[in-house]
């Protein structure tokens, strides 16, 4: 994990296959290692989230504070999963697979979407990255900051294209079970919805759920699917996604200014793509990648 | 089934005005101390904006 691996002084002039292959040892080199933060992540957000509620029920935590930290805990779901979608965390057959398919089931449900259909409609993203009709991402695509969040907002009312654009995805793939699984998925959230509020609970819901999970949709939105890919057209594998600097910084906007590097090789653990990236950077340029963090 | 089904999400912005949003503005409302005009509760002042808000939204296709 620890070797160094030496570019060239000039890559300009090294044939693609040389780019490559080095481009694949870098990405080897901070791949394959157990992702353990993203376990415990997922898992220590959920306990979080779930002792939220009995807390700001009986009164121990406020309920401000308590929404505050619901919208953390929302806008912390998606990654882990996402390291999940891409069996980061255990691939097919390995010893530790039932715990990748944990994760990602486990945790999914609290933004409201089975695991599977982040999975095969985020795999579809990267194969058809900012293609008109084939991205099920492609309406986050803005032409500014303050577009993408209304756009964000937008997307999500009942005649929001997104959500055509992810049932089309499934179905695409032959997964209509998906599609009804998400239609339960979303009555069912409603439902629970509902039995608070009449239950006298309506503020609880709405401030430790439904608010978050809208907060924190737009802001994974803006940073995961707008920002990286921003601007929409370009296409190719070069050239699809960006590498960026954030006024957030890298904890804020959650790895994403490295985002460039995920595309190039999902299987790179989240944590380890700013050192990949640096690494990498030399090849990346010389490859006419969009590279804009400086 | 999948009729039933259609019909249901067809009505989400009306079953989620009156279902949720109406109890979340009416207890709202009794956790600031306000009360509703024109000697209403503040229950069925909130179904009444709610659901003016839902029908709007499901005509609209949006709540924005």
């Amino acid at each position: 994990m620890s070797e160094t691996i030496t570019l060239p002084s000039d890559l300009s002039s090294l044939p693609e296959k040389d780019l490559r292959k080095l481009e694949l040892q870098i990405a080897r080199k901070h791949s394959g290692m157990f992702p353990w933060e993203a376990v415990v992540w997922a898992f220590g957000n959920l306990v979080c989230w779930l002792a939220l509620w009995p807390l700001v029920l009986l009164d121990v935590v406020p309920l401000w504070l308590g929404f505050i930290i619901a919208t953390i805990n929302m806008s912390l779901v998606y990654l882990p999963t996402h390291e999940a979608q891409h069996d980061i965390i255990a691939r097919p057959g390995a010893k530790l697979r039932w715990l990748n398919e944990l994760v990602g089931h486990a945790t999914s449900w609290m933004i409201v979407t089975p695991f599977n259909v982040f999975r095969f409609t985020h795999l579809e993203h990267h194969k058809h990255t900012n293609h008109p009709e084939l991205d099920p991402d492609i309406t986050s695509n803005a032409d500014g900051p303050w577009q993408a969040i209304w756009q964000a907002i937008k997307q999500r009312q009942p005649n929001g294209k997104r959500s055509q654009d992810y049932l089309a995805s499934l179905q695409r793939q032959g997964r209509d079970d998906l599609v009804l699984m998400t239609i339960l998925f979303r009555l069912g959230h409603l439902a629970i919805l509902c039995a608070l509020a009449w239950s006298g609970f309506a503020l609880e819901a709405f401030f430790l759920w439904w608010l978050p999970y809208h907060i924190a949709l737009t802001y994974l939105v803006f940073f995961l699917s707008w920002a990286p890919h921003y601007p929409q057209p370009e296409q190719g594998r070069y050239r699809n996604t960006r590498s960026w600097m954030s006024k957030v910084g890298n904890i804020g906007s959650m790895g994403m200014q490295f985002h460039i590097v995920h595309h190039l090789h999902p299987y790179i653990p989240l944590t380890r793509t700013p050192a990949a990236y640096r690494e990498m950077r030399p090849i990346l340029e010389a490859r006419g990648c969009r590279l804009e963090d400086h | 089934m999948e009729h039933a089904l259609k019909l249901l999400l067809a009505s989400m912005p009306m079953i989620f005005a009156l279902g949720f949003l109406a109890p979340v503005i009416a207890q709202g409302m009794d956790a600031l101390g306000w009360s509703a005009p024109f000697g209403t509760t503040n229950l069925i002042f909130a179904l009444v904006v709610a659901g003016t808000l839902g029908i709007v939204a499901q005509i609209r296709g949006s709540w924005v």
